[in-house]
């Protein structure tokens, strides 16, 4: 059973999670459809540590999770503002 | 002009419990499954389910919820996922950090009291309508049952202890705190109303394979049972 970490739930089979996708800079309001477009569909593939959104299903709670995708391996996790390097934008 | 109507409440596993002849009783204007069969007693102490949807509970969330639950008296779990007794077998369970759910006990009115203040516009608050599926687990047999349905293990966590856990259930989001009914150690459970029946059904179809089954009020939470006035 793989387990994750919720920052308030603590440790739950990866079942009660869903993946919300990588963390990446949305485009200023002003931005082209090109620009715009790049954002809503194309992702990255390259494999290597990442930073996601995950959510807690039973709880409602989004945290993000650094991963390494390659080796399907959860690093950490916390809560928006709870980082010390700062909020991801 | 007309008389007002009596709004009539109904629990979400009615009509499951319908169909299984329940006796009831009415319990602050929702019909109370006080017995389901003969068996009850001996059900509820291997493994009962029994539905308590009919106690009164409302909810609030937001990042002023804390601090105005406390300015009208009503004493707040200290950290995310714990919760604390109410006077007359009621709880306040912290859900998460900012969000929090009361339900009063048999004989408890903490939640007439304060759902009528809880409305949209204070600061920081906001209301969350509560229409949960409300369960009760019974007996010795709890832990099999538990195996079967759900990822975490509650039998270090003690009764009565301040533990309040969101988890999955047969892929049913719930809320599960241990407590002591009736003299004996017993989970509670709440899920959203919809996912009641799907919950109900499940559980009660494997608490019959371990012995147990469906019951009542009266044999799962007596204090509940006195509460109905029969």
């Amino acid at each position: 059973m793989k387990l994750l970490n919720c920052p308030v739930n603590g440790s739950r089979p990866v079942s009660e999670f869903a993946y919300g996708g990588e963390v990446r800079a949305m485009p200023p309001a002003d931005c082209t459809d090109p620009q715009w477009a790049d954002y809503v569909f194309h992702r990255s593939g390259i494999p290597g540590v990442k930073v996601e959104w995950w959510y807690h299903i039973a709880s409602g709670t989004w945290f993000y999770a650094e991963r390494d995708v390659s080796l399907d391996r959860i690093l950490r996790t916390w809560l928006p503002g709870e980082s010390p390097e700062g909020e991801i934008r | 002009m007309t008389a007002p109507m009596t709004p009539v409440r109904s629990s979400p596993v009615a009509q499951a419990l319908v169909a299984r002849k329940a006796q009831w009783a009415p319990y602050r204007g929702m019909p109370c499954a006080v017995s389901v069969s003969a068996e009850d007693a001996r059900h509820s102490a291997a493994v009962g389910v029994c539905d308590v949807s009919g106690l009164e509970r409302c909810g609030l969330k937001g990042s002023g919820a804390a601090a105005w639950l406390e300015a009208q008296g009503v004493r707040v779990p200290a950290g995310a996922n714990e919760w604390v007794a109410l006077p007359g077998g009621g709880i306040v369970a912290r859900l998460a950090r900012t969000e929090f759910l009361i339900e009063d006990g048999p004989s408890g009115t903490e939640v007439r009291r304060v759902r009528p203040l809880i409305r949209a516009g204070i600061d920081g608050v906001t209301p969350v309508l509560r229409q949960d599926c409300a369960l009760v687990l019974t007996g010795e047999r709890v832990p099999e049952l538990l195996v079967q349905t759900c990822n975490v293990d509650f039998s270090g966590v003690p009764a009565d202890g301040p533990g309040l856990t969101l988890t999955q259930m047969v892929g049913v989001s719930v809320t599960v705190i241990r407590r002591e009914l009736n003299g004996e150690p017993a989970l509670r459970l709440w899920c959203d109303f919809t996912s009641g029946p799907y919950l109900w059904e499940t559980l009660v179809g494997i608490a019959e394979e371990l012995g147990g089954g469906a019951v009542g009020v009266a044999a799962a939470w007596p204090e509940l049972h006195a509460a109905t006035g029969t």
